[in-house]
């Protein structure tokens, strides 16, 4: 009798089980939702020219920002997911002897879909992302506030993600995504951001990952502003460590700490973010 | 959410090819799928191989899947030496069903073939039903027989093959006419409640622990004949499905697909060992195909089913392609063996058996979501088969895979897209 042939059943679990920061590229899955509630603190005392020089700021000035940001992710189908963000700052713009500038509410809602455009064996993905943006305060006197620049805006991103290569490492994951914003007024800005992350889990439940930011920000108004919500044209690189843990499929918590080493016209900043990932 | 069933295809890797002048047809659909009213196309790569100029024939033939010719033709071709060419082949629509296509490649001293399989809107196959009379009765008298047997579970942990992340339970129960059979209960560690993957065993196929997930409960049972229940019952492959074949009511299956009933009865009584008995689903592949249809089908506990390349699937057609066969292979082989052996044995005897045991007659009770994948190059489940089963489910929630290139299985991609038909299924992150 010949022998059958015999079926085997050959599970592929390797899918992205360590939870990511960043979820642009990954699609959320439909009917599923993220919700990514998140406290990010930022602060600088110089700033870099236009030259990439570092001037040393006035004594007793600073600029504080601490922000609290609400993102939700729902899958409407397999590829296609609504994304939003609502921003809260508050805001320390310290002026040393001239006293101090407190600022504080909603900032730039963004709200838009993502679409994942192809993917290779569902372990990388290909997505494209467009996002309004809506100022969710309100011009005083025709000038921005410190809330940010007060102007509509939109975002357009392209996404490269997924595990990372068999011939790099048997596990972790990597996220790319290339952004042009653009805010209606006439000086703009425009602006254009590539940001690359690794992660990599240390154990089953533990990760690090570091995210590296360049950021180019153009505009026709070169002044310099320390708050980076309002400023116009500048431009920095920012590297970022993050550690995170997950508690379950559904719980995961990241901490992020980063430095400004180069910059144009912007701070020398630093800070550190806390992320609350919930996978519903 | 009820929607129209969809089609997903996967491609299968190229394998590498040698040979003077190798030919590689490529469907215009990858999935070799085709609507009803859409011209066939492939474009054929030709690639010569050798330093001398090639001059041959490249020639086609479609049948239908049961070996009725459809149409043919050739062309003349010539390749430079190491030369590539890409022919644009165009045939016109055909009616609903599945075709072989065979490319040939003729030179003066090389020949060579390519099989491809092609379909033209499968989710429009239909099949009659051969359901006797007294089915439900039949399977409803089975039920409560297996109801009146005392499971007596024992559940042992297995602590040699467990790990720090999984807990290994060997389990055993009684099942239909008091036959014992067991299984392999896999219990992740890191959580306090699982969904359950409860998996149903192929030809006489031993399941092992499944260690390799980590977000599932895994069930493997091994139903009467297969992996550690063979010490109680062994029959062997040769004999397995032809075990009481002439008598409907010992036939083996009868007490197969109650061993899979039993099986789901196991889970929902041990929800004390993490299992989620409101998240099982059922998966199985060739055999295991057929019978977690079955499962899902009488089982309405059953919530998800997945099932690839499915046995057994609309059993008259199956006689009917198989018979168009150059070379016969499984399951028809067997059953003709044992025909020539028993003059008396009749197809129509064949039948009475197996009308009660298609698993097409099942399909129309199966009410959960319901992923299938077919090869199209498939002999055992021929793709008609599978997917006259597939199009008799009840549930409009149904999607199914087709890869082309592949024969008895499906591929890498397929179990990817299924893990995330299940999270999705499932809800799980």
């Amino acid at each position: 009798m010949q022998k059958t042939r015999l079926f085997i059943i050959f599970l592929a679990l390797i899918v992205l089980a360590t939870p990511v920061k960043t979820f642009a590229g990954f699609p959320i899955g439909k009917y599923r939702d993220i919700v990514v509630p998140s406290f990010n603190y930022y602060r600088q005392t110089d700033r870099f020219d236009g030259n990439d020089k570092v001037i040393k700021g006035p004594p007793g000035t600073s600029f504080t920002s601490y922000s609290s940001t609400l993102f939700i992710g729902y899958g409407i189908t397999r590829r296609l997911d609504l994304i939003m963000n609502v921003p809260f700052l508050y805001q320390v713009n310290n002026l040393g002897q001239n006293g101090k500038i407190v600022d504080q509410g909603p900032g730039d809602f963004v709200g838009g879909l993502s679409y994942n455009l192809v993917n290779w064996g569902y372990t990388k993905f290909l997505s494209v992302q467009a996002s309004a943006i809506v100022p969710l305060y309100s011009k005083i006197n025709g000038e921005n506030t410190a809330l940010g620049l007060g102007d509509y805006g939109t975002e357009v991103k392209l996404m490269f993600c997924g595990s990372l290569p068999k011939l790099i490492a048997d596990k972790g994951y990597f996220n790319t995504e290339l952004t042009y914003r653009r805010y209606f007024d006439t000086q703009g800005p425009d602006q254009v951001s590539f940001m690359a992350t690794v992660g990599y889990p240390v154990t089953k439940h533990n990760q690090v990952s570091v995210d590296l930011t360049f950021y180019r920000s153009y505009s026709s108004n070169k002044a310099f502003d320390p708050n980076i919500f309002t400023a116009r044209d500048y431009a920095f690189f920012k590297p970022q460590l993050n550690v995170g843990h997950q508690f379950s499929r559904r719980a995961s918590l990241f901490i992020g700490g980063y430095y400004v080493p180069f910059g144009l016209n912007t701070g020398v900043g630093y800070g550190g973010s806390v992320l609350f990932v919930f996978k519903l | 959410m009820a929607s129209a069933p969809k089609v997903w295809a996967f491609q299968q890797e190229e394998t590498a090819e040698t040979g003077n002048v190798t030919l590689k047809p490529v469907p215009d659909n990858k999935e070799g799928i085709f609507a009803q009213r859409e011209k066939i196309g492939y474009a054929l790569r030709l690639h010569n191989n050798t330093g001398e100029v090639q001059k041959g024939t490249i020639a086609y033939s479609i049948t239908t899947d049961d070996g009725k010719k459809v149409e043919d033709d050739s062309s003349k071709f010539s390749l430079k030496s190491y030369g590539s060419k890409s022919l644009i082949l165009k045939i016109k629509p055909k009616p609903v069903g599945f075709y072989h296509i065979n490319f040939r490649v003729n030179l003066p001293d090389y020949d060579d073939t390519v099989r491809n399989v092609f379909g033209v809107d499968p989710q429009k196959i239909t099949s009659q039903l051969h359901k006797p009379a007294d089915f439900d009765a039949f399977w409803t008298r089975t039920r409560e027989d297996l109801e009146k047997v005392v499971p007596q579970y024992r559940v042992l942990e297995r602590k040699d093959l467990s790990t720090d992340e999984k807990r290994v339970y060997s389990v055993e129960m009684h099942s239909y006419g008091d036959i014992v059979i067991r299984g392999w209960l896999v219990v992740p560690t890191d959580g306090k409640r699982f969904p359950v993957h409860y998996r149903v065993p192929g030809y006489v196929v031993g399941l092992k622990p499944n260690m390799d997930n980590d977000d599932f409960i895994t069930f493997d049972l091994n139903v009467r004949g297969n992996g550690n229940s063979t010490d109680v019952m062994e029959i062997g492959t040769d004999n397995y499905c032809l075990f009481n074949i002439e008598n409907k009511d010992k036939y083996i299956y009868r007490g197969v697909y109650m061993d899979c009933l039993r099986g789901v009865d196991f889970l929902m009584s041990h929800a004390s060992l993490g299992i989620d008995i409101n998240k099982i689903f059922v998966e199985g592949g060739s055999q295991g195909g057929a019978l977690a249809l079955i499962t899902a089908a009488l089982d309405k506990r059953v919530k998800v089913l997945t099932l690839q390349v499915p046995l057994y699937a609309d059993i008259h057609n199956d006689l009917l392609v198989s018979s168009s066969y150059q070379t016969q292979v499984f399951p028809f082989k067997t059953f003709r063996k044992y025909q020539e052996k028993h003059p008396a044995f009749t197809w129509d005897k064949f039948f009475a058996t197996w009308d009660y045991y298609d698993p097409q007659n099942f399909a129309p009770m199966v009410q959960c979501p319901v992923l299938m994948g077919i090869g199209l190059l498939d002999q055992f489940c021929p793709p008609r088969c599978s997917m006259a089963l597939f199009n008799h489910i009840g549930s409009k929630n149904k999607e199914f895979v087709c890869v082309p290139n592949s024969t008895h299985e499906v591929n890498f991609d397929y179990f990817m897209f299924q893990n995330v038909w299940l999270r999705e299924k499932f809800r799980i992150p």
